[in-house]
């Protein structure tokens, strides 16, 4: 029993959950204004890619965080103008995004490094140890001991559950991705909202991309991201698109991919490469019930025109 | 001007733009890796086209293109993103190094092609996990196919590291399939298999059977509307779930291919991003088999020419990847500006 609810276990399950939730808060966002980005997979790529060369270059963790969020931004922004202006098909988009960006990734990181025999590193975000509740017994390791994003990735969502919620923007962002017809004829403007609601969800997203080399490896490689761009996509239908329920999505699935570390430690009995595909067996279970009764925002999608016919 | 031919101009005018913000942009990273633009460019053209070894690299390439454009084009006209083929081609090249393996005693040439044929019912089973999801269960067949090529390329380094290892070569490759098991070459001088001629004929066979079979009508009926195919009584889960299997045979034809005819063995990394530039191709191609071809041929070029410079220059591989992104965002741009405002 202790194999499963260690609370080193739980530790590094909450430190690898926080870019699913970061992530998965992005999209989230955007897919409450009515845009779908099936590119977070790119964006995280471009986004950690540019945080680490960054922190290479400036060795400022907060440079180079801002950095992989305007990388985040400028990337929702393109999706976003080819949504919004454009009413291009979101999907076909979001995939050309997420191939761009997967090639960007590599290509900024050729370009910058070249060719190396010894892959360079940088320091990672230290652990930041909450005065009077790390001692805690057990959840004083699990929840207190924690790095600084992951404190930010927990706050954030009852954050955004509040403005969702309890503010006229969070009420009208949602109005743009259920209704948007009602909320142009009461005179606000849904372009600008989208606009909106893709350089935030963009900002998060970058946001994540970072926290992995920043956070977790202090390097960079290719397919570092590793699904977890497509992951925070499942995470916000897991969450019915409510912040709060995604979070519990992010939790299991960091979970499993947690567990395959320690057991990777524990046994030497199953080949490592099984160990790895774990998370990704754990997400296809997962989808099986996860559709039963989801119900998208309703604009999910679709562009708004305004002088269409109803 | 007839209203059709301003309508092939305007089709024309596209992928000309395209072209040219590729070249623009080619002529920005190769500038900024201190490379002569000019010269560059030319042996880009040179490598892909001028020589035989180099055209026949281009149609060995255009070969996994070719299939993988198809495959991702073949689940479109349904209304699906395959976005597993890399995960095909891996469980097709798996399945068709494992047969190859287990015959190993074998001298027949029909061993070739069983073992394709084994390659091709593997890439098929994979897609069949999807397709069952989706036309069972109604599970968005984006995020099992993703999911399912990390699972795919995990297997592959289990088995060339693993079990089927070539201890001698010290990487992640497996021993070398029995020479019956191996297609023939086009012309062993320049290096091109028949693997581009086997592509070609899937092209025919996959128009033939979308656009002039009855199971093809009622794929192109589920994808244009899907609501309107399930009242009109087409079996639309049937339909789905065979048309996800054939997309995967096509990607798993693709991977047996790259075993028994470029590699004889099976190698990690044996399929360096194909499926996602498949996508790229379905969508300039706009799923059209003639369309297709006509694009993966381009990316294939773009692709050899992209290694020379790797080469010459130091061009990443994955700078090829972002030229295709851009030339799709650039049609995807014009498109939409046409669509927004009709002349």
């Amino acid at each position: 029993m202790t194999l499963f609810v260690d609370p080193e276990l739980l530790r590094l399950m909450l430190t690898m959950a926080a870019p699913l939730v970061l992530a998965g808060l992005g999209e989230l966002i955007m897919e409450r204004s009515g845009l779908l980005n099936v590119g977070v997979e790119g964006m995280m790529a471009v986004a950690a890619a540019c945080a680490f060369l960054t922190m290479l270059k400036t060795g400022s963790l907060t440079v180079a965080a801002a950095t992989a969020v305007v990388a985040g931004i400028a990337l929702a922004l393109l999706l976003a103008l080819y949504a919004v202006a454009l009413a291009s098909s979101q999907l076909t988009v979001g995939l050309s995004i997420f191939v761009l960006g997967t090639g960007l990734a590599s290509l900024l990181y050729r370009v910058v490094i070249g060719v190396t025999t010894v892959t360079p590193t940088t320091r990672t975000l230290p652990s930041l140890a909450i005065p009077g509740l790390a001692g805690l017994p057990f959840f004083g390791t699990v929840l207190f001991t924690q790095n600084a994003l992951v404190y930010l990735a927990l706050l954030l969502v009852p954050a955004l559950a509040g403005f969702f919620v309890l503010t006229p923007l969070g009420l009208r962002l949602r109005a743009a991705g259920e209704n948007p017809r009602a909320l142009d004829t009461v005179g606000v403007d849904v372009r600008a909202l989208r606009y909106g609601a893709a350089a935030a969800g963009g900002a998060l997203i970058g946001l994540a991309g970072a926290y992995l080399p920043l956070a977790v490896t202090g390097a960079y490689s290719d397919g570092m991201i590793g699904g977890r761009g497509w992951l925070s996509l499942m995470v916000v239908i897991f969450g019915r698109w409510q912040p709060g329920w995604a979070l519990v999505g992010a939790v299991l699935f960091a979970y499993t991919e947690a567990l395959q570390f320690k057991l990777a430690l524990v046994t030497k009995a199953i080949p490592p490469q099984v160990l790895l595909m774990l998370p990704y067996v754990v997400a296809i279970v997962v989808l099986v019930r996860l559709y039963r009764g989801a119900e998208p925002p309703r604009a999910l999608g679709q562009p708004y025109r305004r002088e269409s016919r109803v | 001007m007839t209203a059709l031919a301003r309508r092939r101009l305007a089709d024309a005018t596209k992928y000309v733009v395209a072209a040219a913000v590729a070249t623009v942009a080619g002529a920005l990273v190769i500038a900024l890796m201190g490379g002569n633009v000019l010269s560059a460019y030319r042996s880009f053209l040179w490598s892909s086209l001028g020589t035989a070894g180099g055209f026949a690299q281009t149609l060995n390439k255009m070969c996994p293109l070719l299939l993988g454009g198809l495959a991702v084009g073949m689940a479109r006209r349904a209304g699906y993103f395959n976005i597993g083929v890399d995960g095909q081609i891996y469980a097709g090249a798996i399945a068709a190094t494992g047969a190859a393996l287990a015959l190993e005693r074998a001298t027949t040439p029909a061993l070739a092609v069983l073992v394709v044929a084994v390659g091709v019912i593997g890439g098929g089973l994979f897609a069949a996990i999807p397709g069952a999801l989706r036309a069972w269960w109604s599970v968005n067949e984006i995020f099992v196919t993703v999911m399912l090529n990390f699972v795919a390329a995990f297997l592959t380094e289990y088995l060339t590291t693993g079990p089927w290892n070539d201890v001698m070569a010290g990487e992640a490759i497996t021993r070398l399939i029995p020479d019956a098991a191996t297609l023939p070459m086009l012309s062993v001088r320049a290096g091109s298999h028949v693997g581009i001629f086997i592509a070609l004929a899937m092209a025919g066979v996959v128009w033939l059977l979308i656009e002039r079979t009855r199971w093809g009508f009622e794929v192109r009926a589920l994808g244009d509307n899907a609501r309107a195919a399930r009242v009109a009584g087409i079996p639309t889960a049937r339909i789905t779930f065979a048309v996800l299997i054939a997309s995967g045979a096509l990607a798993g034809l693709a991977g047996a291919i790259e075993v028994t005819a470029l590699h004889h063995r099976l190698i990690l990394g044996l399929t360096p991003g194909y499926g996602v530039m498949a996508i790229l191709i379905a969508v300039l191609g706009q799923s059209q088999p003639a369309g297709i071809l006509v694009v993966s041929f381009a990316m294939a070029v773009l692709l050899v020419g992209s290694d020379s410079l790797q080469r010459s220059i130091g061009l990443p591989a994955s700078a090829a990847l972002v030229f295709q992104a851009l030339i799709v965002l650039s049609v995807l741009f014009v498109d939409a500006r046409r669509a927004v405002r009709p002349s």
